[in-house]
């Protein structure tokens, strides 16, 4: 578990952060940091430290003056992890033990960055036992996380994410939304219109052989993970490209529902990079 | 439409299992509704289920044995009803006299009646035959009947030990009651094949006349006779013979007087007989009015043949399942 690296990603946030905590994140309170943010008197901020000659010797009040810093402080980090059955699907590894490798990525990130970190899994409902309250050091994530890789999903669906707003904090936090989104979209657009004060990074889990590696040809019976609903498919070229131009309308229906409220997702097909995450945070979001 | 074993049919709601549960090997995928629907994948799925189940109603159809029910079919010939009465007594294993003339030395008289009756009834198609044996009383043999195979069974089957007494009334009385039930078919007779010939009472005799009468029956008599037996046509028995007539003459009297057709042969040798045969042949041949039975089907095969043909598709539709889609982890 801990032994075995977990790689991290660098990320920042495009916002400011209104944690007092001193972290690595811009933030609007006042403190030792470096960011130059105005001027005061001595008398209503009486830190002699910080007294600008300069300034005090040019005011013709004579009034003496200290410079102002805005601190450095921590942001909430958060992972809502999907539990649906959906998630039991993969070929090679389970979309739920690429969901575990991101949320340990992310707690090993967040606490390398001074982040607090917390787990929140949902399916139907959200899940009281796959829970972690925010937390400055990464290890019960990083469990619970290594948990999710054996675990089973009944049959249910997503329907949770509506109510995950309610855990999360009043100030503005980086949120990872790791699902496949096979979710219908009217309870998606619900739980983002509730979470737009978040800065969420929705992290969509693919697996190839969902769509791109299917059979040439041949029949077979599917069973929905979710609803138990059966179909049988009979797989032929014609049939295959109808099923690809659907997930390609998929993805841009989830495109453009995220670019609505200003987000990116972050397309995870079959296993997890974190480099790639990197990337995205250089590419999306303005620092 | 009839079933062998009925009680099997109670299994028949079991062919419905395929269509009320789902397979059981199926994959498992993210989301069905992601997939387009596509008709023909529906079809094939429902087709696969209604195969299924087709393959399971007739395999319990066919353990149930179908098969129709046996017909009667009217069907119009030329024929009599013809009621045989063949003579058992002991006497019939005496050497029949016309042996000697045709190279049979010794044959008895109840082979050789068999034998000429198994002839007369082979040349007869259409006849309904039954057959009544007699020796001490009347032995009922078959009901009249169309079938070739059963009368000649049953005129073999009178070639055997027998009994000493010769009781004609009791013979003609049984084969009179084999008319009966059977609607009347307008050539009706009675073929009485005896040697000799017993004393017939005075009461049988006044119920044989009301009866051949009522029920329209003509009487043939073939008498076998015995080398140096007595000659019922001989004249010196018609008029003022002075000592006791022997019995067979006394019939032959008796039934002269009967208010139906009446004729008697004397088989002397085979040709005699086979010329009285031949004489009755032409004489009863009116058309004729009988049912055919033909035997009910079976249609297990046909439910088996069913069944593995549908199963034979399904086994072509395992064939053409996926076997390289890997889904599990």
């Amino acid at each position: 578990m801990s032994e075995q690296h977990i790689k991290e990603f660098s990320y920042h946030i495009g916002w400011r952060s209104r944690s007092r905590r001193p972290g690595r994140h811009k933030s609007n309170q006042r403190g030792m940091g470096m960011e130059f943010r105005g001027h005061t008197t001595l008398l209503a901020y009486p830190d002699p430290r910080r007294i600008d000659i300069r300034q005090t010797i040019r005011d013709p009040l004579e009034q003496i003056h200290v410079r102002l810093f805005n601190q450095k402080s921590v942001t909430p980090v958060f992972v809502l992890c999907d539990l649906s059955g959906s998630m039991q699907y993969g070929a090679k590894q389970k979309k739920l033990a690429v969901a575990a490798d991101i949320a340990q990525s992310v707690a090993q990130s967040a606490t390398r960055n001074r982040d607090l970190v917390g787990f929140i899994g949902f399916d139907d409902v959200v899940r009281e036992d796959w829970l972690c309250t925010l937390s400055a050091r990464p290890h019960s994530t990083v469990e619970m996380a290594e948990n999710l890789r054996d675990y089973q999903a009944a049959e249910v669906g997503s329907r949770g994410v509506i109510d995950t707003v309610r855990l999360l904090p009043r100030e503005r936090s980086l949120i990872f939304m790791v699902s496949d989104f096979h979710m219908p979209i009217s309870d998606l657009e619900e739980s983002l219109v509730l979470m737009q004060r978040h800065h969420i990074v929705p992290v969509v889990l693919w697996d190839s052989t969902e769509y791109t590696d299917l059979p040439e040809f041949g029949i077979t019976n599917v069973t929905d993970p979710e609803t138990g609903a059966k179909r049988t498919l009979f797989l032929r070229k014609a049939y295959r490209e109808q099923i690809l131009q659907s997930f390609a309308e998929r993805r841009e229906l989830i495109k453009s529902l995220f670019s609505r409220y200003d987000m990116e997702p972050f397309f995870v097909e079959n296993h997890f990079d974190a480099d790639l995450l990197t990337d995205y945070f250089h590419q999306y979001v303005a620092a | 439409m009839g079933f062998a074993h009925p009680l099997l049919l109670w299994l028949l709601p079991l062919a419905a299992l395929p269509i009320l549960l789902d397979r059981a090997n199926s994959r498992g995928y993210s989301w069905v509704a992601m997939l387009p629907s596509d008709p023909l994948s529906n079809l094939i799925g429902l087709l696969l289920k209604i195969l299924a189940a087709i393959s399971l109603f007739c395999i319990i159809l066919g353990l149930a044995g179908p098969h129709s029910l046996e017909q009667k079919i009217q069907r119009i010939g030329v024929g009599a009803q013809i009621g045989m009465v063949i003579d058992r007594s002991a006497s019939m294993d005496d050497p029949f006299s016309g042996g000697t003339a045709e190279g049979r030395v010794g044959e008895t008289k109840s082979v050789a009646a068999a034998r000429i009756m198994s002839d007369f009834v082979s040349q007869r198609k259409n006849d309904m035959i039954g057959v009544v044996t007699f020796s001490n009383s009347a032995m009922y043999v078959l009901p009249l009947t169309d079938s070739r195979e059963a009368v000649l069974a049953a005129i073999s089957a009178t070639a055997g030990n027998s009994l000493f007494q010769t009781n004609i009334g009791g013979g003609l009385t049984s084969a009179v009651s084999l008319f009966e039930r059977v609607p009347d078919s307008g050539s009706r007779a009675i073929i009485l094949i005896s040697d000799g010939a017993g004393r017939v009472g005075a009461e049988v005799q006044q119920k044989l006349r009301d009866w051949l009468e009522r029920y329209n029956l003509s009487l043939y008599w073939v008498v076998l006779r015995q080398p140096a037996g007595v000659d019922i046509f001989d004249p010196k028995y018609q008029d003022h013979y002075e000592e006791m007539l022997p019995s067979e003459v006394e019939l032959y009297n008796y039934f002269n007087l009967l208010r139906t057709p009446f004729h008697a042969y004397q088989a002397e040798d085979p040709k005699s007989l086979a010329a009285a045969i031949a004489d009755i042949n032409q004489k009863e041949k009116k058309p004729i009015k009988y049912m055919q039975r033909i035997p009910g089907h079976d249609y297990t095969q046909l439910c088996y043949f069913i069944a593995a043909l549908m199963i034979g598709l399904l086994l072509s539709v395992k064939y053409f399942e996926l076997r390289t889609w890997n889904t599990k982890p």
